[in-house]
């Protein structure tokens, strides 16, 4: 039952990769890359309940919350870099 | 003990792993890179290795894209220097009065240099300078990359070893010297504005340095 | 067995949230107008699948406590800070 959920997750995980491939536009980019840090993390945290593996979920937990800082530090890195560009 | 669902996330690896290499713009790739990442952690972490998972989150997504962000943002760039407006220096009185219309060109000027350099993933940072020695100053010492000059200015004492292109029958209004082979060969390859001609300038120096922060000692006449 | 079959309606539910979300994403419309759907069904889904996979599991309470709340904070945080990058850039193009 499980592993149901986790094949439609899954699916749900390949629609923001189809966009950041299609995209030109570096935000949108940006926002699918927002969108898969967070699922895969969660996929990541389903996993460690399937398998019972605290390790994994500790990790997972980590990812999370560490990735999405990097993902705002990129952010406001590239938008620096619009702005130098545009001015 | 291998689940079906395994397979399909490890088939995720070389998609993004192929999204990233056929990326031309390095800012997208660098969001490529990220999207990498995080697939690479997840599928670490499902085969048993949260420590790798956890460096790859942190090592190679975090700190990776962002010190390539930063490289990428202070490489790809072309210094240009040009002439300030006339009106912030008042004393500056003998150098003729450059009206509205001068201004309009260069931006015209600058904005095309942008187009090209964008085609190239490059962005253009201008520096203004007082007059036009320090700006051949600026050009010796290795402080800008391309200086963009005022034909009034440069025909008083130009001297320099530059090579011209430009047949002299049509006088654009502007002049630039890049003292960057490359910049040379891409600026020369699609620039075809009647604004302004396109000179190489060989900076004499013994050791060639890729930094440009390099304070010359000997004062070079130009 | 309620328990689990109610862990199972979050995990669904969160499916869905994030079917809806991403298929907005597809759209072609400006960046604010997917963030908004976007970051409210990722931070949503998320923590409804938590949810029940804490209905399942309780044992691992403090960590999937600790995943829900970084998610919440951080999410919302994450949805700002684009927006706010990603408007001030279009600022610059007019």
């Amino acid at each position: 039952m499980l592993n149901v959920a986790l094949i439609a997750m899954i699916l749900a995980l390949l629609i923001p990769i189809y966009e950041a491939s299609r995209n030109q536009d570096i935000w949108q980019k940006m926002l699918a890359l927002s969108s898969i840090a967070s699922k895969t993390s969660i996929l990541v945290l389903v996993i460690s309940v399937l398998r019972d593996d605290w390790m994994i979920g500790v990790a997972a937990v980590i990812i999370l919350s560490v990735g999405n800082a990097g993902l705002m530090l990129l952010a406001q890195t590239l938008k620096r870099m619009n702005d130098v560009v545009k001015e | 003990m291998m689940d079906s669902y395994i397979y399909v996330m490890v088939a995720l690896l070389p998609l993004t792993a192929s999204m990233v290499i056929f990326q031309a713009n390095p800012y997208h790739a660098l969001v490529a890179r990220g999207i990498l990442g995080a697939i690479a952690a997840m599928v670490y972490a499902i085969l048993g290795a949260p420590d790798v998972a956890l460096t790859e989150a942190l090592v190679g997504t975090m700190l990776a894209v962002m010190l390539y962000a930063i490289a990428v943002r202070s490489s790809l760039v072309m210094r240009l220097g040009v002439l300030k407006a006339a009106q912030s220096l008042p004393e500056d009185g003998n150098a003729p009065q450059p009206s509205q219309a001068d201004s309009s060109q260069l931006d015209i000027l600058t904005s095309q240099f942008r187009q090209i350099l964008d085609k190239h993933h490059m962005r253009l940072e201008l520096i203004p300078y007082a007059d036009a020695q320090t700006l051949r100053q600026a050009l010796i010492e290795r402080e800008v990359h391309t200086i963009c000059l005022d034909r009034s200015h440069t025909a008083l004492d130009l001297h320099s070893t530059a090579n011209h292109h430009s047949d002299s029958a049509s006088n654009p209004p502007y002049q630039t010297l890049t003292r960057i082979q490359r910049l040379y060969e891409i600026l020369n390859e699609e620039i075809q504005s009647p604004l302004t001609s396109l000179n190489y300038v060989e900076v004499p120096e013994a050791t060639p340095s890729l930094t440009n922060d390099q304070p010359v000692s000997e004062e070079v006449p130009l | 067995m309620l328990i689990n079959v109610l862990s199972y309606t979050c995990i669904g539910i969160g499916v869905l949230f994030w079917f809806w979300g991403t298929f907005a994403l597809t759209s072609p419309r400006s960046v604010l107008f997917k963030l908004h759907p976007l970051s409210v069904s990722d931070t949503l889904g998320s923590i409804s699948i938590i949810v029940g996979l804490l209905l399942k599991i309780p044992r691992e309470w403090p960590l999937l406590i600790l995943a829900i709340l970084s998610l919440a904070i951080w999410n919302t945080m994450l949805g700002y800070v684009l927006a706010y990058c990603s408007s001030s850039g279009e600022y610059h193009d007019g």
